[in-house]
């Protein structure tokens, strides 16, 4: 008994002792260890900022800055190194960069991606001593679109932000957020919702229509103003009152196809206004059935296309209104600033857009159904059989 | 070893009694911590210092510590030097912290110093047993600095991070990795044999006695083949 | 499902690319010492993979809960090997008491184990790497398993060594650990395997 008390003691005493000293060294060390680890960390930032001086990690929850900021170091000289996830072809990316308290890029370092091509390790010198609007103007990598456009809208993203940090205020909302916001103050009874509004007859003057999901009216939009029509309302603008009367007048008969010869087998169907206009739904061929030279697969994955147009083959208005394309590539093909192109285009100038990048594919079937479209107007046009 | 000069005692660790090729213990480190003399040089002072301070004291309180908790004593002894050392190679050399990573607490598992607190500073005066710990330290810095010469010039074409220029055509990438440690440290045994014509007292003779668990395990020393001698301690 | 993914590339990271024995060096000896036969080499692969199990999940809480509280951090060497110590003590008079046919089969490992620095390497790199609770048990599971896998593998490849006439001055350690070295290089092939599983 004496003996294991004896024991427990001197183990007791030899732990007691050696903890002490080893507090003692930590007194020490510690301030240095410390100082070290930051210097270790800072060696990170000071690769996108070379003269940056006492580097502090920032507390951003007082901050409404761009979705994709993750981490922000404010600097003695007013920069800030701000890191940005984003996601590029695919997958996610992480670029740190630093900008000067003047808004510019001083450097930028991608911490992580699975890009396929590896241009963004090299890629970020080129923002070097760029500002927001330089951004835009650093060549694109060729074969890289979407890498590049990710980069891009990261080194925006981190160059409003540290304008923010600054105490600056920068319009980060985007762009749907803004035409939300827009709908919404043109048209209070729509209570924030609303549709865009496929068009089937020529009208003058007007970018886009826009219906109250709740039916309280319509939106029409004339290059930066917003007008809005409650139901049962005539507007005061005389385009806008021109053109609602022809919207609110429309009427669609289905057209059948069974009457007419030779008509394309991406046709689905077609309806057609009392003013003559046709209403066509088309199915292109997607990237899921291999090609996209073949716009009438017998089976896979579709792009389904609702086009009108004018009698003599002009394209009122073009919709994407089904799709299962690759998501983040081929899927842009449901984008607005994808479709849209094809509005005011006739057969001899569809061709002339702007392809998907990364889905060459995807555009070429969808540029095949277009095409189609126009056929079929003219087969509708020529009459039954 | 016993009546030897002071000397001897110095000098068995370097060569006679050299912890890595003769009593084949610390083959962890020996074997992770050889891609590059300078780490290696670093690894060898590191556990040098834990040995030497912690020989020391073991021996200072050789008289007081019960038989009973001898071992629970050594490992705290042993941790918290390799501790204090930690702290002082992360405040003063980050550099060196940062490569040798978890071998670095890592020293305190090392049985070289187990095993010669065991063996002799628990039996033995504290001179005798600072120069013990300074001996089989220098043992063990020169077999690590030795060994990383190799497998740094041979498969690396460099000695402490100066590039060889004329090497660099010929060098041996894969003795700098994993395998080409084990291949290395193989072959020097096997050289160390051959210069000593076999008279190191290699093998059983070390087996147990130099396992500071021998009290334990009886059963795991007559039970387990004892050829390769180093018993599973790390 | 991330989750998922995220734990079987850890598990398998830390059988097949980080495998402590033959990439990272930790457990030498045993590996060296106890792979003569099969059933040896079985029997402490599968103590090692249950004392790491065990350290992890006590050492874990201890770092994070404990220490990291009350700013002892730097006392985690000290702490973690004589958990770790303790632990083996304790779970080796469990076994003798509980189940004599599991000490006989597994405890002569044990007092082994204490010494083993993949024990307290796989406890200090889970801090070190940042992992979860769960993430490193993952990891310690891992790990075990690896050094189970390292250890079968060799116990088959020495019995092969000892009806071959090797030249004197290799007998023994030497030949084993050129031995070693081949297996080392086999595993060199899984480099990369675990970053494109789920590419």
């Amino acid at each position: 008994m004496k003996q294991s008390i004896k024991s427990t003691l001197v183990l007791f005493l030899i732990c007691a002792v050696m903890a002490v000293l080893l507090a003692l060294t930590n007194a020490f060390t510690a301030p240095k260890i410390q100082a070290n680890l930051e210097a270790a960390a800072n060696e990170a930032l000071l690769v996108v900022m070379p003269e940056g001086k006492d580097f502090k990690k920032m507390d951003l929850s007082s901050y409404t800055l761009p979705a994709t900021v993750t981490e922000a170091y404010s600097e003695a000289g007013g920069g800030y190194v701000i890191t940005i996830t984003t996601s590029g072809y695919g997958s996610n990316f992480i670029i740190m960069c630093g900008v000067s308290a003047d808004g510019k890029v001083t450097g930028t370092t991608c911490l992580s991606s699975s890009e396929t091509l590896g241009h963004e390790k090299t890629y970020g010198a080129n923002f070097i001593g760029k500002d927001a609007a330089g951004v835009d103007g650093v060549d694109t990598i060729s074969g890289a679109t979407k890498t590049t456009a990710a980069y891009k809208s990261a080194m925006k993203d981190a160059i409003n932000a540290a304008i923010i940090l600054g105490g600056g205020s920068v319009d980060i909302r985007t762009e749907e957020e803004i035409l939300a916001e827009n709908l919404a103050t043109a048209l209070p009874e729509g209570n924030g919702e609303f549709t865009k509004l496929f068009i089937v007859e020529v009208i003058e003057g007007i970018d886009a229509v826009y219906n109250a999901n709740n039916a309280a009216g319509y939106v029409y939009v004339i290059g930066e103003q917003f007008i809005g029509v409650p139901a049962g309302t005539t507007p005061e603008n005389a385009t806008v009152a021109t053109a609602h009367a022809i919207l609110t007048a429309t009427t669609t008969t289905e057209v059948d196809l069974s009457a007419y010869e030779g008509l394309p087998s991406a046709l689905i169907s077609a309806s057609k206004t009392q003013t003559g206009n046709y209403i066509l739904n088309l199915k292109g061929a997607g990237y899921g059935i291999n090609g996209g030279n073949e716009y009438h697969p017998a089976s896979g994955e579709y792009i389904y296309i609702r086009v009108s147009m004018t009698p003599d083959g002009k394209i009122i208005d073009c919709l994407t209104y089904a799709q299962s394309e690759t998501p983040n590539i081929g899927s842009a093909c449901a984008d607005e600033k994808f479709y849209s192109q094809f509005v005011g285009k006739t057969e001899e100038t569809y061709d002339n857009i702007d392809a998907i990048a990364g889905a060459t594919l995807t555009t070429d079937g969808y540029k095949k159904a277009i095409l189609r479209a126009f056929e079929s107007v003219k087969i509708l046009e020529g009459g039954a059989k | 070893m016993k009546n030897n000069g002071n000397l001897a005692i110095l000098l068995k660790g370097i060569l006679k009694e050299n912890p890595v090729f003769v009593l084949i213990l610390g083959t962890c480190p020996t074997l992770a911590m050889t891609k590059n003399v300078g780490d290696a040089f670093g690894m060898g002072l590191a556990a040098l210092a834990v040995l030497l301070c912690s020989n020391v004291l073991v021996s200072l309180l050789r008289k007081v510590i019960p038989d009973t908790v001898r071992i629970p004593c050594y490992i705290v002894i042993i941790a918290s030097f390799v501790t204090i050392v930690q702290m002082i190679v992360k405040a003063e050399l980050p550099e060196l912290d940062k490569n040798l990573g978890v071998f670095l607490p890592l020293i305190t598992v090392n049985c070289i110093i187990l095993g010669r607190a065991e063996m002799f500073a628990g039996k033995n005066s504290v001179g005798k047993s600072a120069l013990d710990g300074i001996g089989m330290g220098l043992g063990f810095t020169l077999a690590l600095v030795l060994m990383s010469t190799v497998r740094e010039v041979l498969g690396n074409a460099s000695f402490a991070g100066h590039a060889i220029a004329f090497l660099e055509p010929y060098k041996i990438k894969f003795l700098v990795e994993a395998p080409g440690g084990m291949l290395v440290y193989g072959c020097l045994i096997a050289l160390v044999y051959v210069i000593t014509k076999g008279k190191a007292p290699l093998k059983k003779s070390f087996s147990c006695a130099g396992c500071p668990n021998a009290a334990n395990c009886h059963t795991a020393c007559t039970e387990l083949p004892a050829d390769s001698g180093e018993k599973g301690d790390a | 499902m991330e989750l998922f993914e995220s734990l079987i590339v850890i598990l398998l990271g830390s059988v097949l690319v980080n495998n402590y024995v033959l990439a990272q060096f930790m457990g030498i000896c045993p590996f060296l010492g106890v792979s003569k036969k099969l059933d040896q080499a079985t029997g402490m692969g599968i103590a090692v993979t249950a004392v790491m199990l065990l350290a992890t999940a006590v050492t874990w809480p201890i770092q994070y809960f404990l220490l990291d509280k009350v700013g002892l951090g730097y006392m985690q060497t000290i702490v973690f090997i004589l958990v770790i110590a303790s632990l083996v003590q304790m779970l080796e008079l469990l076994l003798k008491k509980f189940s004599p046919a599991l000490h006989k089969g597994l405890g002569v490992y044990l007092p082994l184990i204490t010494t083993n620095c993949a024990v307290l390497g796989v406890a200090i790199n889970n801090i070190d790497e940042g992992y979860t609770f769960l993430e490193s048990m993952v990891n310690s599971l891992g790990v075990g398993l690896g050094f189970l896998l390292a250890m079968v593998l060799f116990s088959g490849l020495r019995s092969r060594i000892d009806e071959t006439n090797v030249p004197k001055p290799f007998r023994g350690l030497a030949v084993t650990l050129i031995a070693a070295s081949f297996i080392s290089l086999a595993f060199m092939g899984f480099a990369g395997i675990v970053d494109a599983l789920f590419a």
